[in-house]
């Protein structure tokens, strides 16, 4: 298990810290423990999501100004997964959720789930959230959402053999949203 | 493994409320693109879209709910402590436009997809898992495929699953930037002569279960849901891989849950066929390698030519498509169609509906980085 709190720039993502931060936790997570990308999955979790490039666009929208492609391109936490997939050659599922309460053991669950599949050996989870601007501090407030203090990311390899434990429990529950019961 | 049923499903596009707007519109071959009036198109390099029109709810919660409602009164299904709801979304973006504009009353909570979630959740009182899936156009496919597992595997008995996007000004403008958008209004997947897709609004919602929890309180299935199965690509940020690989894994994972590998019992499938310059050629050899020397005998359409690009509702509102095309013996076609690609070579279903006994049919998605997601339907 891996946690970060920025990332080294990703090639041809731009202004937000949402992959980078995505990408240096599970490249971390990956090189230390390589394996079979044919029998690997990736699940993402992110309970706001990458507000940085959703509200940059949206602004960009307001002011009269024409959206970067980098941007459009950036737009869901698949680009990031997606590159990651290539640099790793992992060709199995690519999840990303949201939820409001407990994401950290939704990822969990949803990682035991896809290891149902004989066709897979290993799930890297990967949990990130930003600290976000004015509209996702609205949100928040609104929801009763936690917000996290710093730009966090966490991932952790999964696979039948060796559970998660407390302290990937722990780590996960970092990520935003309302506190688990 | 427990059996997954359909038991209900609400579904709305362009073309209306429900299965007979479907039939008239995807199901005749009629395209529903027009200039859109839901914001200014000037700025852009094609005013099309394939909205709905105003007397229609604008909201995606609004969209989710009456779909859920619609799915769980033809269920007639009461969902339970354990029922989850699994929603494809990525929030509202007309809110999140709306919010920066600093319009006031604005529900900014809409912008978070879990939200939308909740909401359903707690219109139908369903107690269980709530997640949404945010990948894009392969999203609410996901959340079929993550219900039709926890369902299969006894982990729960019944799931309620949806999808929305309905058309607004920043996904538009993303598409427009990305110059993937048809300018002249029509989508003409598989055809030499395409040009790109349009966006549509789409929204859609099943009710699954365990087939010992239908039967158990009497409800009729109209689809068992067989073989499902997701992989990547492993090749772009955006584009697909140009042989079909990550599609062809997902379908053939699929296939082999279903208990028929080499996919000789599929009668029909409904393609991504966005009508991009990559998907089509990609997704045509993707779907040779899926079924061989029998891939020409297979016929094939994209309802994307009629109903537009629904991005996250896709998957879920192509599904509710090819449960029609099981109930009602009836291929949709393929609108707009010119004329192949040299490089799409399939029976694309050429701009008549067919006629057709359906017993198997698949769905297929894929999306940006290269994820890919097949959902295989059999008649009862």
């Amino acid at each position: 298990m891996t946690t970060a709190t920025s990332g080294s720039p990703v090639s041809g993502f731009i202004e937000s810290a949402f992959n980078p931060l995505v990408h240096e936790v599970a490249s971390r997570c990956l090189t230390d423990r390589p394996g079979d990308g044919t029998r690997t999955a990736i699940v993402l979790g992110s309970t706001i999501g990458d507000s940085t490039t959703t509200d940059l666009a949206s602004t960009l929208l307001i002011g009269g100004q024409v959206s970067n492609p980098l941007l459009f391109m950036q737009a869901t936490a698949n680009a990031v997964l997606g590159y990651l997939s290539k640099e790793f050659g992992i060709t199995g599922p690519l999840v990303a959720l949201s939820a409001l309460t407990d994401l950290g053991s939704a990822l969990l669950d949803t990682a035991a789930l896809l290891l149902d599949d004989e066709e897979l050996d290993r799930v890297l989870v990967v949990g990130v959230e930003l600290t976000g601007n004015d509209r996702t501090a609205a949100a928040s407030l609104e929801l009763g959402l936690d917000v996290p203090a710093e730009d966090f990311a966490v991932a952790l390899l999964v696979d039948r053999d060796t559970p998660p434990g407390d302290t990937a429990g722990y780590d996960l529950r970092r990520l935003a949203g309302r506190p688990t019961p | 493994m427990a059996e997954v049923v359909v038991t209900g499903y609400g579904v709305r596009t362009a073309f209306g409320r429900g299965a007979d707007a479907l039939r008239r519109g995807v199901f005749g071959g009629v395209p529903s693109f027009a200039p859109t009036t839901r914001f200014d198109t000037g700025p852009y390099r094609t005013p099309f879209a394939a909205t709905t029109g105003t007397d229609e709810p604008d909201s995606q919660r609004d969209a989710l709910g009456d779909c859920v409602d619609e799915a769980v009164e033809m269920a007639g299904f009461t969902a339970r402590d354990d029922t989850a709801v699994l929603v494809g979304t990525s929030g509202d973006f007309a809110v999140l436009t709306r919010f920066w504009r600093g319009e006031a009353g604005v529900d900014v909570a809409d912008t978070v997809p879990a939200h939308l979630v909740d909401l359903l959740a707690a219109r139908i009182g369903a107690a269980g898992q709530r997640l949404a899936f945010t990948n894009a156009c392969v999203a609410s496919a996901s959340a079929v495929i993550h219900a039709c597992g926890l369902i299969a595997s006894g982990r729960l008995d019944s799931a309620v699953c949806a999808g929305a996007y309905l058309v607004e000004e920043e996904v538009f403008a993303k598409f427009d930037s990305g110059r993937a958008l048809s300018r002249d209004g029509v989508v003409r997947p598989f055809s030499a002569d395409r040009s790109g897709l349009l966006l549509g609004d789409g929204a859609a919602a099943v009710v699954l279960e365990s087939a010992t929890s239908a039967r158990r309180r009497g409800a009729r299935p109209l689809a068992t849901v067989v073989g499902w199965g997701a992989a990547s690509d492993a090749f772009h940020v955006s584009r697909p891989h140009p042989g079909g690989a990550g599609l062809a894994a997902a379908a053939q994972r699929a296939l082999r849950r279903s208990g028929d590998p080499d996919g000789l019992r599929v009668d029909y499938v409904n393609a991504h066929g966005t009508a991009t310059k990559f998907n089509d050629p990609a997704e045509t050899r993707g779907l040779h390698e899926v079924f061989g020397a029998r891939a020409d005998q297979v016929p094939v359409s994209s309802t994307k030519s009629t109903t537009g690009h629904l991005l996250e509702a896709a998957g879920i509102v192509e599904f509710v498509i090819t449960l029609l095309a099981l109930t009602d013996g009836v291929l949709p076609p393929t609108a707009n169609f010119t004329g192949a690609d040299p490089s799409c070579d399939l029976d694309y279903v050429p701009n008549t509906p067919r006629d057709a006994d359906v017993r198997r049919a698949m769905s297929v998605n894929a999306a940006f980085g290269g994820a890919n997601t097949a959902l295989v339907l059999e008649r009862p």
